[in-house]
This record gives C-alpha cells, structure tokens and sequence, in this order.
C-alpha cells in the first residue's frame, strides 16, 4: 500500500487550488483587515483591531448589515424548516400526482438566484407588479403594499424570496429522511392502531432530526453568502434597510474602494463561516 | 379535501412567479402597461429575440465556462476523493476536513485576493480566469462527492489489480473511473447546475460581453422603464434553459448530487 510519490501526486492538484484560493486566500484578507488604508496609495501600516473596533463602534450600517444577517436567517431558516416537512410529508402520504408535486416544490431549486431576483422584482413591483396586481383583480386593492419599495417591509420581502427560493432543499432533505424510516416501526405503530396523523407526529417527525440539523447548517451558510439575490432585489434599500454582510462587503469594496474595511468584513465572514461549519463537518464525519 | 386545498395553496406560491415571469416575457411592448396578472392577449416572441440578442454572446461563454471548469474541478476532485478513500496515511484525515470544509467559506472572505491574483495572472475579464477560479472554488464539493462514492467500492478490487502489479495510476484509470461513471453523472450536474447559475464571481471578475457569463448579462438586462421588463423576463427565461432541461431529464442525478453533498451517507 505505500506508494507515496503517486499518492502525493495525485493530491497535488487539489491540495495546492485549495491553498492558494482558500487558505491563502482568506489569510490575506485577515492581514489585510489589520492594516490602514491609504486610497490611491494602498495599504499602510499595521493597525491591529483598529478596522474591526471602528466596524463595529462607529459603523452603523455595518452593525445593520450584521442585524439583518441575522434577522434573515432566523426568519427564514424558521419558516423554510416548517414548510419544507409540510411539503415532504404532503408528498410522503402517497397524494395523486406525487411525482408532478414534487417538480413543483423543487423546480425553485434550478432558478439561478439572478433569475428568481428579477422575477420577484417583478412580482413585488408597487404598480405593476404580479403581486398588487392579483390583489387588485381580486376587488382587494386596498391590501396592496409597497413591498420592496418601503424600509418597513423590504426585509419582509427578502424574507418570501428566500423561502420561495430554498425550501425545496429543505424538502428534498426531509423527504430523503422520511423515507429512511424502517418500515417496521411505521407497521408496528399502525397495529398499535395509531392514524395516519400519529404516525407523523409521534414516529416519523421525531426521528428527522439528522435531516433538520443538515437543513439548518446549510440554510445558515446560505443566508451568510447569498449576494444577487439581494442585491439585484432591493440593493439593500431603501436606505440601508435591507442591507447584508455580503451586499455592504460588495459595496465598500467595489463601490466605495476602501479594500481595508472590505477585507476586514470579508475576514468577520469567513470566522462565522467557519464557526458554522466546523462543528457540522465534525459532528457529520467524525466517529 | 384539506390536502388538496394546501397543494393548491403551495402551487400557487410556487408557481405564481414563474407563471408571472413566462407571462410577461411574451407580451408585446404595447401590453405591459396592463395588469400583469392578466394572461398575455397576443403573446409573441419579440422579446425573446431582443433578448437572446443581447445574451448570445454570454450564453456561450457561460457554456465553455461551465463545461470546463466542471470537467477540471470533477477530474481533480476524483483524483484527490479516491486517494482520501482508499488510502491511509499521515495526516490524511486532517488534510481532507481542511480540503472539504472549503466548501463552506463564504466567498466574500476571499474575494479581494481573487480578483488581485486573478489581475497579476493576467487573466481578468478573461473566460479562463473564471474558469480557474470556478474550478478551484469546485474541488472542495467535488472531493467530498467523490470520496462519497468511491468508499463504498470493494478494497478487494484495488487489491486485486495491485497483485497484478497495478499502480495507483493504473488502478484509478481502470477500476476508479470505470466504477464510479454514475458518480461523474451526479457530480457533473451537480457542479454544472452550480457554475451556470453562479453570479458573484462573474460579476466581479470580468467587464464587457466579452467574458461575462449570462448571469451577469441577464442582471443587465434590468432596465430602468417599464418596456424592458418583458425583455428583462425574456432574458432571465432564456438563461435557465440548460439547468431547467437538467433538473426536468434528470431529476434523480440532481436529487442525489445534493444529498450526497450535504447528509452523511
């Protein structure tokens, strides 16, 4: 078994894309989140925390930023999870047109997140949207919103496109965790003269919890990263309402050229990156 | 009845955009200014001319780009997930969580190196600078899939070929890669489905028609007056042609690639 030339070789690839895109990569970033920006004139001296402390004392939009990261995540994460059992249980109980319900709840999945931004920019367009539109045919105008257009409720509407967006995962997962139940235990239950409700609630949902665990952690990178579907949605407005750590990282790099403050919220990203995620690789793949 | 009800409720929430997307992308500049929940009354194709006018261009750069980095990043994350599976040796558990858990790292944290580095290779606004990037951001996901796949394959086989006097190489072309072909099916869609539909990188490391993939192209497409909405829409249709025809053909690859990649097996 030791044939270690051919074995690094086969590595090499890997390993070095891996450290120089990744590794060094975000390495760079945390020395560049500790140094003082210059402009035109680049990075300048060592800093220490000095980016961070004032990222985090005196910038109010990135503490927004920050707020609704975590506001979204929470809100959709919670609403997706619920939904995304909902859904594979529907598909689970053996409904007519299984197989057509199930493309319904997953084809959101396919849309790249560029395509269901312009679709539901449309959908929530205050005058000429889908949305105000549907509500107005149905002798409901008066319930119309400005949805995406007003600070109050653009999180609301982030909210739905997440949703719309990822509880097909969710869906997939659980019905994948669903059908993993022995059957046993499902026939011991039903001689046991449980209905089809019980079967649910007292077998078949407390055994989910692998699935909700996986759901959960992957839904949270999601709401971490996730860039386009907010910015070519409400850009983080209006004003700085729905601003994210992922559109304000974008927007004082790329808009604003102030790569030190960019850098550092890259480097706050990658820690909660990395605080999500290895706990869950661990837990996932030790033993 | 009450299931029957909530599958109507969810179709509508499910479907009501996509009707709203395909709806609008057939009216003729004259219709949009009517209620856009109103079913088009003289649908044409007009806007999907305009439209694929302005994104041929991308649409194929989108396709060489996406071909090629899903090929590079499954060939490499092969190579690396059958060694990881196969093989024990110093270091080589640690090596795969730190290769792995890449996969996880929001691309914002190394965003501003990217474009640096990709800048100093002089491949900016170059298709093959998103094509290395695409592939190296690929491996992590791909390492794991494959590593997913080639575990269950019998050590007795390997042992085999290498009574035979098999070397690594010999053994990853002629038992490796034939064993695990499905596993290719499933990671190529897997990262084919991911690439096209990918925006950040685009959008930050290229500047014109000529490399920005179509997810860019399509987010410029975004007009600020009402008539371009129909283009707009027309645009975004055209762009998830591949992916859509992916997931409809072959669902239980795609279904599989994305369990494979997130619950233990």
């Amino acid at each position: 078994m030791k044939k270690p030339i051919q074995i690094t070789l086969f590595l090499i690839p890997a390993i070095l894309l891996v450290l120089i895109f990744i590794y060094s990569f975000a390495g760079w970033s945390g020395w560049a989140s500790t140094m003082s920006w210059e402009g035109l004139g680049g990075f300048g001296h060592f800093t220490g925390l000095k980016n961070y402390i004032e990222l985090f004392t005196q910038d109010s939009v990135f503490r927004k930023g920050l707020l609704n990261t975590l506001l979204l995540s929470v809100a959709f994460i919670g609403i997706t999870i619920p939904l995304g059992l909902i859904n594979a249980i529907l598909l689970d109980m053996g409904i007519k047109g299984k197989k057509l319900f199930r493309l319904i709840f997953l084809i959101p999945l396919s849309f790249s997140f560029v395509v269901s931004a312009a679709m539901w920019a449309w959908m929530f367009a205050p005058k000429t949207g889908t949305i105000n539109s549907l509500l107005r045919v149905l002798n409901l105008g008066f319930f119309t919103q400005p949805w995406l257009t007003s600070s109050s409720q653009s999180m609301l509407g982030l909210i739905i496109i997440y949703v719309w967006q990822f509880s097909g995962f969710a869906t997939l997962v659980y019905f994948a965790g669903i059908s993993g139940v022995k059957q046993e235990i499902i026939e011991a239950a039903k001689v046991d003269g449980a209905s089809q409700f019980q079967k649910y609630l007292r077998i078949i949902i407390p055994l989910q919890k692998i699935p909700t665990f996986t759901i959960l952690f992957l839904l949270l990178m999601y709401s971490l990263r996730v860039f386009d579907l907010v910015w070519l949605t409400t850009g983080g407005g209006p004003g700085y309402s729905s601003e994210i750590l992922a559109t304000y990282m974008w927007r004082i790099t790329f808009n604003r050229n102030l790569f030190a403050d960019g850098a550092s919220i890259g480097f706050v990203m990658f820690i909660m990156s990395a605080l999500i995620a290895v706990p869950f690789v661990v837990k996932m793949r030790g033993k | 009845m009450g299931i029957y009800l909530l599958l109507f409720a969810l179709t509508v929430f499910y479907l009501l955009p996509i009707y709203s997307l395909i709806n609008t992308s057939l009216k003729p500049d004259s219709e949009l200014a009517k209620a856009p929940i109103k079913p088009v009354s003289n649908p044409t194709l007009s806007a999907y001319q305009k439209a694929f006018n302005r994104i041929k261009d991308n649409m194929l750069n989108s396709v060489i780009m996406t071909l090629s980095a899903t090929a590079l990043s499954s060939l490499v994350g092969c190579m690396a997930g059958y060694i990881f599976a196969k093989y024990r040796f110093r270091w080589s558990s640690i090596i795969f969580f730190c290769i792995i858990i890449g996969f996880y790292i929001a691309p914002q944290s190394i965003l501003i190196p990217l474009v640096k580095f990709i800048g100093a290779l002089g491949l900016y606004n170059t298709i093959f600078g998103l094509i290395l990037t695409h592939t190296a951001y690929g491996i992590p996901i791909t390492t794991l899939l494959f590593y997913n796949y080639i575990k269950p394959i019998p050590d007795s086989l390997i042992e085999i070929a290498q009574i035979d006097g098999a070397s690594v190489v010999q053994i990853f072309t002629r038992v490796i890669i034939p064993l695990s072909l499905p596993g290719f099916a499933v990671v190529g869609i897997f990262q084919f489905t991911n690439i096209w539909n990918e925006f950040l990188f685009g959008l930050t490391l290229t500047s014109g028609t000529s490399s920005q993939p179509v997810t860019v192209a399509v987010a410029n497409l975004k007009g600020t007056t009402v008539a371009a909405w129909n283009v707009h829409m027309a645009g975004a249709a055209i762009s998830i042609i591949p992916v859509l025809l992916i997931y409809i053909f072959f669902l239980r690859l795609v279904i599989k690639g994305l369990l494979l990649g997130s619950v233990k097996e």
